[in-house]
Formats: C-alpha cells, sequence, structure tokens
C-alpha cells in the first residue's frame, strides 16, 4: 500500500484505545451473525441457499479475523482467544445481530439490512488514514457488494412473494427495524477516531444507510417502514439471547484449550 | 443482470413426456451453469442449480460453483432450453434433430472427453438455426467425434454483467481464498506411514479368525467352556 502510515505520535493512547475498542466492536458482530447464519447449515429452504448462506457466514467469519488482526497489531491480543474465551458481559456485539435467527425472512432480511450497513462503512473505510484499516476495507468490501445483492434479491422476492412471505417479511422488519439503529452507537472515543480520519463519520454512515433502506425495502418491497428513531442501549448490553449462543459456538474450544491445530 | 427471457415454448416440447401419475416435482427449475475461467477461455458446464428466477439462478450459482475457483463470468441455462444428444441417442432417437423452435443463434456445447473433470461440456462456438433440431444437426456436422453434443438458443440464457464492479464483487475475491487442503487435517494425530516407518502400525485385527481371545480353529476343536 501507498497511502500514508500514520506515524506512532498520530495513534496515542487514548486513539489507541478507542480504534481497539471499535475494531473489537466491528468484529463481534460479524463473529455473532456468522453464527447465527451458520445455524443454518442442514436446515436452509434449499440445498443452494444452504451453501450461499454458509459463504456468506464465512466471508463474515473472515472480516472479523482480518479486524482482530488489525487489533493484534495494537496489543497483542490473540483473535483466537479473543473469540472463544470471552463471555457474553465481555462481548460488544450489537443485540441485533445476537437475536435468534427466526425464520429465512427474519434471516435475509436482518443480513440484507447488515450487509448494507457494512458495505458502507467499508466503502468509507477505504479511504482510513490508517493504512492497515484502508487496506482491509478495500479487501472485505467486495464481498459486501455481492452480499447485499444476494440478500436484497431475497427480501424482494419474499417481500413480494405470497401473503404469508409478505406477512412474515413485514413482521420481520418491524422486529428488527428498532434494533438496528444500534449499529450506528459509537465506541466510546470514536470521535477523535473520526477527527483523524482513521474512521469514517458513523451518522453520514447512517444517513446513506436509511436511503438504501427506504429505496429498497420501502420503494422497491412495498414494506411499511418504522421512521421512529431508537438509540438502543450500549453495546455491552445483551439480550439473554447471547449466553447460550457463545456456550454453544466456543464449546469445543474450551474443552480443548491446548489443541494446537483445528 | 439479463432480464428474464420469455418462454420458448417450442423448445421445450422434449421436455414433456412427465407422467401425471408420477408425483410432481416440487423443486424450482433447474438451471445449466457455464463458467469462463478469463477471457481467453470457453465457457464451460460446471453443474447445475434449483433457482426460482433468472437472476436467483446467478446468485446461487455464483455460491455454489465459484466461491474459489477462478472465474469472470457466469452464464445460466433453463434445463428446458436446452437441447442435449450422445451419438447412440442420434441412432435411438433421429427424430431429436427434428426438434423445432425459434429461430436465431445457438451455443452449441460438446463433450469431448470420458476423463473425469469438474466441468462436462465446453462451449465451443454459436450457429444460426431455425430451431434446437437444426442447431444440433449442425453440432454433430462440425464436431463429429464429440461424445455429446448441446445447444441452447442464445436468447435463453442469462449473464453476469461484464462491468469491472461485477467482476471485482463477484469474482475477484475467490482467487485470494485460502483453504486447506484434505491432507492438511493428516496432521491431527499421526500420519498413517509414520506409524508403519517406525514399525508402530498395529497388525491386523483376526489376520487367523479368534472368537473372542482364542483363535477360532481351537475353537473348533476344543469347545469353550
Amino acid at each position: 500500500m501507498t497511502a500514508p502510515t500514520p506515524t506512532v505520535t498520530e495513534l496515542n493512547a487514548a486513539r489507541t484505545a478507542a480504534l481497539i475498542r471499535k475494531l473489537t466492536a466491528l468484529a463481534d458482530d460479524e463473529i455473532i451473525l456468522a453464527h447465527r447464519d451458520g445455524e443454518w447449515t442442514g436446515h436452509a429452504p434449499i440445498l443452494e441457499e444452504d451453501i450461499a448462506l454458509a459463504n456468506i457466514a464465512q466471508d463474515e467469519l473472515g472480516h472479523a479475523g482480518m479486524y482482530l488482526e488489525l487489533r493484534r497489531a495494537l496489543d497483542g491480543s490473540d483473535p483466537d482467544r479473543l473469540a472463544m474465551f470471552r463471555s457474553a458481559t465481555e462481548y460488544t456485539n450489537t443485540r441485533f445481530v445476537e437475536l435468534p435467527r427466526g425464520d429465512w425472512a427474519y434471516t435475509m432480511l436482518r443480513q440484507f439490512m447488515y450487509d448494507a450497513y457494512e458495505a458502507l462503512w467499508l466503502e468509507a473505510a477505504q479511504h482510513s488514514t490508517y493504512a492497515p484499516l484502508a487496506e482491509v476495507a478495500a479487501k472485505a468490501v467486495r464481498e459486501e457488494k455481492f452480499h447485499v445483492q444476494h440478500t436484497a434479491l431475497w427480501v424482494e422476492r419474499l417481500a413480494l412473494g405470497t401473503p404469508e412471505s409478505t406477512r412474515r417479511t413485514q413482521t420481520a422488519l418491524a422486529d428488527l427495524w428498532p434494533h438496528a439503529a444500534q449499529l450506528f452507537q459509537p465506541v466510546e472515543g470514536e470521535d477523535e477516531l473520526v477527527k483523524a480520519g482513521i474512521i469514517p463519520d458513523i451518522a453520514g454512515v447512517r444517513s446513506r444507510w436509511e436511503a438504501v433502506m427506504v429505496k429498497h425495502l420501502q420503494d422497491k418491497c412495498g414494506l411499511r417502514m418504522s421512521r421512529d428513531s431508537f438509540p438502543g442501549p450500549a453495546r455491552e448490553n445483551h439480550t439473554e439471547h447471547l449466553a447460550p449462543l457463545l456456550a454453544e459456538m466456543q464449546q469445543v474450544a474450551r474443552q480443548h484449550p491446548n489443541a494446537e491445530v483445528w | 443482470m439479463t432480464q428474464p427471457q420469455p418462454d420458448h415454448p417450442d423448445t421445450q416440447h422434449h421436455d414433456t413426456q412427465r407422467h401425471d401419475t408420477q408425483p410432481h416435482d416440487t423443486q424450482w427449475p433447474r438451471w445449466e451453469v457455464f463458467k469462463q475461467d478469463s477471457e481467453k477461455r470457453p465457457y464451460q458446464a460446471i453443474g447445475s442449480v434449483h433457482a426460482g428466477d433468472p437472476d436467483h439462478a446467478l446468485v446461487t450459482a455464483r455460491n455454489v460453483f465459484v466461491r474459489r475457483p477462478a472465474a469472470v463470468s457466469l452464464w445460466a441455462v433453463r434445463e428446458a432450453d436446452i437441447l442435449m444428444a450422445t451419438p447412440q441417442e442420434l441412432v435411438g432417437t433421429p427424430d431429436v434433430l427434428a426438434v423445432s423452435g425459434t429461430a436465431g443463434l445457438y451455443h452449441v456445447g460438446i463433450k469431448k472427453s470420458h476423463k473425469r473433470s469438474m466441468t462436462f461440456v465446453d462451449l465451443v462456438g454459436a450457429v444460426q438455426a431455425t430451431g434446437p433440431g437444426d442447431a444440433l444437426r449442425q453440432a454433430h456436422e462440425q464436431y463429429p467425434d464429440a461424445l455429446a453434443w448441446l445447444v441452447f438458443p442464445d436468447a435463453a440464457k442469462v449473464a453476469t454483467d461484464p462491468d469491472p464492479g461485477t467482476v471485482e464483487s463477484w469474482f475477484a475475491p475467490a482467487t485470494e481464498k485460502t483453504y486447506k487442503q484434505q491432507q492438511y487435517y493428516g496432521t491431527i494425530g499421526r500420519h498413517v506411514g509414520e506409524l508403519k516407518r517406525s514399525g508402530q502400525m498395529p497388525g491386523r485385527v483376526n489376520e487367523h479368525p479368534h472368537v473372542g481371545e482364542q483363535p477360532a480353529v481351537k475353537h473348533n476343536e476344543e469347545p469353550v467352556k
């Protein structure tokens, strides 16, 4: 990469701590959503979609790995330890991604809303003044642009399909919308990172995201959208659904903490 | 992506022999998927997907077939729009060359080898034909030694966009994805060759028939009490 790398003084202690928080929050959303998607393996409506959703889940996990490698470069932490040995109180994912997978409409709609958010965030993060993040964003944004095509396609077909699929998609939107706001909550110290050009301004990402949601969900798919704004609880504040998810996800790693080969 | 094409009822009559006494297929239509590895390579048949419509067929094909392998373009063609035949079938049912349908440009694919491969049919060109049967006849004439011929109208195919954005998001990430080869997992425990070389490979159980600890022969001679 030829982008200018911030010097050590530009990433002072406060910014480093904030960047670690942000990278961890981004990674946590990816890990938990990937696990929810992975729960469909063997259960998706058709084999082809089973494979497709597993692909998407693996991509999201790959992005988590990239974020946590960026964190490792800052504080030496081990990505596998962070993923597999933190408890629910230590995870900083949004409730939006930890809620149970629901039906296919719920899963596809959540993934669409998330993919659109992630694609827009990554698109902006490609211009980060922190070169390692810009590089990761340029890589990951390509996959998100494909994900969002796939999930937008499904949401459209479900919303405009049968009366039952329309009803299920509308219900999923009513359930998910209030939780989506949490994706746009800044972490502590995020404004300093934005000022330094290290990460994109989340408010800008949010307004672009809302425009995409209105265009697709309301204008194209005919779904009714709430215009209410829900700030949501802090990222440390989880539902009762996260702990059982982690218990399953971390089970093997915790039973064999010394395993060297996976 | 290209818009769905109207049905080609005339080209489908080879698919209308389903007996109503049989259970109806509840699957979505099947689409044959053709993949192009690079601009210089032919499109090759790599398998099929079930999908509700053309755009769905393409995103599904991308997920199923090109997460890892190199590709720059995908085509999907509904099974009902494809006419194919082997040399044996041409002898047995020569009527296949009389299948009528829409006149126009038809793509021609041939199977060249019995060798096991991830692809079965290469698209080798296109012909102007009065219908699928005529296209198949021309394919047979041009490639008499092929092991199978396949034709479909150009209008029946749906293709991924050739724009850089699509290539970048659909196909480029595949070339950088790493994965573990199967033999990597041999390092869990110890490889069988290593055990053999160090003389630790356990002998075959029951090299002579046993009943429990007792050799079977002895068992026959002296019944176990």
